[in-house]
C-alpha cells in the first residue's frame, strides 16, 4: 500500500466536475483507492463519486490517499498529477 | 378523433415572427412520488425495474452530455459527467436496492428516501459551493423517477415543428432544451426581459409569453399557432385559421438574415451621423450572428454564462480559452467582457440561500468584490486573453465611483502580477454599466475614474421604476419609454460626453427600432443589441435623420408619463417616418389608465 498527503488546489474544491475528474481517473486503476481527511479522519471510496462529496474538501483541505492494488504506484502518481494540475490539466475523462 | 375547439390564448409577443407547430411540453416542477408496499416475491422483479431505469437514465444523461459539448462546450458538458458517475455508483444504487429489499419499497420511494437522505447530508457542509452541489444529486433523482416511469414521453425528440411550451423555462433548463430545433416557446410566466425572451431573440425564434393558464391546457402533440404579433397563441386551430395563416404566408424570424444580409459598411443616418451596432451575445450558439448579421464586434458578453448550470466556475484557463475565442470572432471591433453578473435570476445556480430580495441584494460587482478568488480569476483570464484580442472590462450593477475604484484596484493588481511573470500586457479599458438610479445620479463622478459607460436600460427600466421585469403582475408599470427612464440616460450621456469618455446603450432598448430612433435622438451613437435584431435596427437608422429624432427626443423627457410619451411618440413618428413605422412597430395603445 502507498500513501501521499495531498491538498485540494481546485479553487472551488472538491465540487461536481473536479469529483468527477478524479473518480474517472481512479476507476481506471486496479487498485482500491481511499481519500481521507486529515482534519477529520472522514474517509471516501475514490471510485464513488458521492462518496467523494460527501469530504467537502473545500479549497485547501488536506487529504491522505492511500492506494492498495497491483498499479498502486502508478495510481497515487497519477492522482498527485491531478491535484498538482488543480484539477485543470489534460482532460482525464 | 373529435375535432377540437380552437382556443386563443393573450400574452406578450417577446420575439417575433409567426409558426405553425406541435406542442412540446417541458415541465420543471417535482415529481409526486408515491409510496406503495412491494410484496416479498416481487421484490426482485423491482430491483430489475430499477436497474432498467438506471440504464435509461444513463443513457439519457450521454446523450445530453453529447448535446451540451457541440452546443455550449466541453467545459459545460463535465457537470454531465458526473450525472453520470452517479448513476454508475454502486454506493448509490446498492443503498437503492437495500431500501426496496427491506423495507419492501417500490423503486420510485426508495429513490426518493435515497435521495433525500443524501441530501439532508449535504444540506450540512459548511462550504457553500460544495452544498450546492446537492443540486447535482437532485437533478439526478429526478431522472432517475423519471426513468421509472418509462421516463422517454418526457422528452421526446424535437420533431421539426416543436414549439417549446413550459411554465417558465428555467435559464438551467437550456442546456437539456435542443433550442437550435425549436420553432417557438410559449410560457405562461415572464415578459419582455424574461430569459425565454432574452433567449428567444438570441437565437431568432417567435416567442409569446405571460400566458398565464396555457401549460395546463396544453398537451405534448397538440397542434399551436404562435403568433408573436398578435400577441397570442391558437391551439387546436381550426382548418380554415391555418388556412388564413398559410395563405399570410407564415415567417418565422428565422428569416430576415436572408432580407438583410451582413454588411460591414458603416451605418449613418440621412444627415450623416456615423452609428455603430454592436452585438450582445451569451450563449455560443449565437456567436455565429455577430458576423452573420454585420455586428462591429460584441457590446456585451453576458460572461456569467461561462458558468455550468449548476453555477461552477471554469478555471483561468477554460475562461482564457473563451475570451480567446470571442475575441477572435469580433476580430478589430473588439469584445466588452461584462465582469460576472451573478445574482438575482443567476443566483438560483449559485446559492441556495435565497436573499428576500435578490434584485437589490448580492449580486453582481459586490458578488465580485466579496467573492474576490472568482473576481481575481476572472479579471486574470481576461487579462491574458487579451494578448490575443481586442478585449475591454465592464463592471456590473456599479453604484458610485467607490464600486469602480474597489474593482479596479484588483484589475489593476493582478494586471501588474502577471506583467512581472508575464512580460508587458495591454492596457484593458474598463467600463461601468449605468443601470442603477444610483449610478445615474452619480454619474459625474463615475465618469471620472472610467473608460466608457455601458447603459444597461433593463435594469435601469426595473431599478428606476421599481418594477420586477419578471414579473407580468406588474408589467403595465414596466414602461421602458418612461420619462424617469429617458431623463436617467439623459443625464447618463451628459455626463460621459462632459467627461469626454464614449457611451454604449446595450439594453432591450437598443434592439427595438423605435426606441432605437429616440436613443439616437438622445445623442446615443454605439448601440449593442442581440444579433438578429441588427438588420432590422440598421434599416431603421440608416433611414432617419438624427435631427428630427433629437426634437421628438426633447419632447419626451417634458412629458410627465409613460403614456404621454408612447402617445407622442406614435403621433410623431406617424407623421415623419409612416413608412418605416407601421402600427405594429410601435408602442401598443394601451387599456385606458
Amino acid at each position: 500500500m502507498v500513501e501521499r498527503t495531498l491538498t485540494v488546489t481546485a479553487p472551488l474544491g472538491l465540487h461536481a466536475r473536479a469529483a468527477a475528474r478524479l473518480v474517472r481517473l481512479v476507476s481506471g486503476f486496479h487498485s482500491r483507492v481511499e481519500l481521507s481527511r486529515v482534519d477529520s479522519g472522514l474517509s471516501a471510496d475514490a471510485k464513488s463519486i458521492l462518496s467523494v462529496l460527501m469530504l467537502a474538501a473545500s479549497r485547501g483541505t488536506e487529504l491522505r490517499a492511500s492506494a492498495d492494488g497491483a498499479d498502486e504506484e502508478a495510481a497515487i502518481s497519477a492522482i498527485d498529477q491531478l491535484f498538482s494540475d488543480g484539477f485543470n490539466g489534460p482532460e482525464y475523462s | 378523433m373529435t375535432e377540437q375547439q380552437e382556443i386563443r390564448f393573450k400574452g406578450l409577443g417577446v420575439s417575433e415572427g409567426v409558426v405553425i407547430g406541435q406542442v412540446l411540453r417541458m415541465h420543471d416542477t417535482t415529481e409526486h412520488v408515491y409510496h406503495w408496499r412491494i410484496e416479498p416475491s416481487d421484490l426482485e422483479a423491482e430491483c430489475r425495474r430499477f436497474r432498467a431505469a438506471v440504464d435509461l437514465a444513463k443513457q439519457q444523461v450521454i446523450g445530453i452530455k453529447q448535446q451540451a459539448e457541440v452546443r455550449l462546450g466541453k467545459e459545460h458538458a463535465y457537470i454531465f459527467d458526473a450525472h453520470l458517475l452517479m448513476l454508475e455508483d454502486e454506493k448509490l444504487t446498492s443503498d437503492i436496492e437495500k431500501e426496496i429489499t427491506d423495507k419492501k419499497a417500490n423503486a420510485e420511494w426508495a429513490v426518493k428516501v435515497v435521495g433525500d437522505r443524501l441530501l439532508s447530508l449535504y444540506s450540512e457542509i459548511k462550504d457553500e459551493y460544495l452544498r450546492e452541489r446537492g443540486s447535482d444529486i437532485e437533478d439526478v433523482m429526478q431522472r432517475l423517477i423519471m426513468a421509472l416511469g418509462g421516463g422517454d414521453e418526457e422528452r421526446p425528440p424535437l420533431s421539426e415543428d416543436a414549439v417549446i411550451v413550459s411554465q417558465d423555462l428555467l435559464p438551467s433548463a437550456v442546456a437539456e432544451l435542443d433550442l437550435e430545433h425549436a420553432r417557438a416557446l410559449a410560457t405562461d410566466t415572464g415578459g419582455w426581459t424574461s430569459h425565454t425572451a432574452i433567449l428567444a431573440r438570441g437565437i431568432g425564434i417567435p416567442a409569446v409569453v405571460g400566458l398565464r393558464d396555457f401549460y395546463r391546457r396544453a398537451k405534448t402533440g397538440d397542434r399551436i399557432i404562435v403568433d408573436s404579433s398578435r400577441n397570442e397563441v391558437i391551439l387546436h386551430p381550426s382548418i380554415t385559421t391555418i388556412q388564413d395563416y398559410r395563405s399570410r404566408r407564415v415567417v418565422g424570424s428565422r428569416g430576415p438574415e436572408a432580407n438583410h444580409p451582413g454588411q460591414d459598411t458603416p451605418v449613418t443616418t440621412l444627415d450623416g451621423v456615423e452609428v455603430t451596432l454592436r452585438a450582445n451575445v451569451e450563449l455560443p450558439s449565437e456567436f455565429e450572428g455577430v458576423a452573420k448579421y454585420g455586428a462591429r464586434g460584441v457590446g456585451l458578453f453576458r460572461s456569467e454564462f461561462l458558468l455550468s448550470r449548476r453555477g461552477v466556475v471554469g478555471s483561468e484557463e477554460q475562461q482564457r480559452t473563451a475570451y480567446e475565442g470571442i475575441a477572435k470572432i469580433a476580430g478589430d471591433d473588439g469584445v466588452i467582457i461584462r465582469l460576472f453578473d451573478l445574482g438575482g435570476e443567476n443566483v438560483r445556480e449559485v446559492s441556495h440561500e435565497l436573499e428576500k430580495n435578490p434584485a437589490l441584494g448580492l449580486r453582481a460587482i459586490r458578488f465580485g468584490l466579496l467573492n474576490e478568488d472568482i473576481m481575481r480569476t476572472q479579471v486574470r483570464a481576461i487579462l491574458q486573453a487579451a494578448k490575443k484580442g481586442r478585449l475591454k472590462i465592464v463592471l456590473p450593477m456599479i453604484t458610485d465611483s467607490s464600486d469602480v475604484k474597489r474593482a479596479r484596484a484588483i484589475i489593476e493588481e493582478e494586471a501588474s502580477a502577471l506583467a512581472k511573470i508575464g512580460g508587458e500586457l495591454e492596457r484593458v479599458s474598463v467600463g461601468a454599466m449605468i443601470e442603477v438610479p444610483s449610478a445615474v445620479l452619480m454619474a459625474d463622478s463615475i465618469a471620472e475614474v472610467v473608460d466608457f459607460f455601458e447603459l444597461g436600460t433593463n435594469d435601469l427600466v426595473q431599478y428606476t421604476l421599481a418594477v420586477d421585469r419578471g414579473s407580468d403582475e406588474v408589467s403595465d408599470w414596466f414602461r421602458t419609454l418612461h420619462p424617469a427612464v429617458l431623463r436617467s440616460i439623459d443625464t447618463s450621456l451628459k455626463a460621459a460626453r462632459q467627461a469626454g469618455i464614449p457611451a454604449i446603450v446595450c439594453g432591450e432598448m437598443a434592439s427595438t427600432p423605435a426606441y432605437a430612433v429616440l436613443l439616437l435622438g438622445l445623442g446615443v451613437t454605439e448601440l449593442s443589441m442581440t444579433p438578429s435584431a441588427i438588420p432590422r435596427v440598421r434599416a431603421t437608422v440608416t433611414e432617419i435623420d438624427t435631427r428630427d429624432a433629437r426634437l421628438i427626443a426633447e419632447q419626451c423627457l417634458l412629458c410627465t408619463t409613460a403614456d404621454e410619451v408612447e402617445n407622442l411618440v406614435r403621433e410623431r413618428f406617424a407623421q415623419l417616418w409612416c413608412a418605416l413605422f407601421p402600427a405594429a412597430a410601435l408602442p401598443a395603445i394601451r387599456p385606458t389608465n
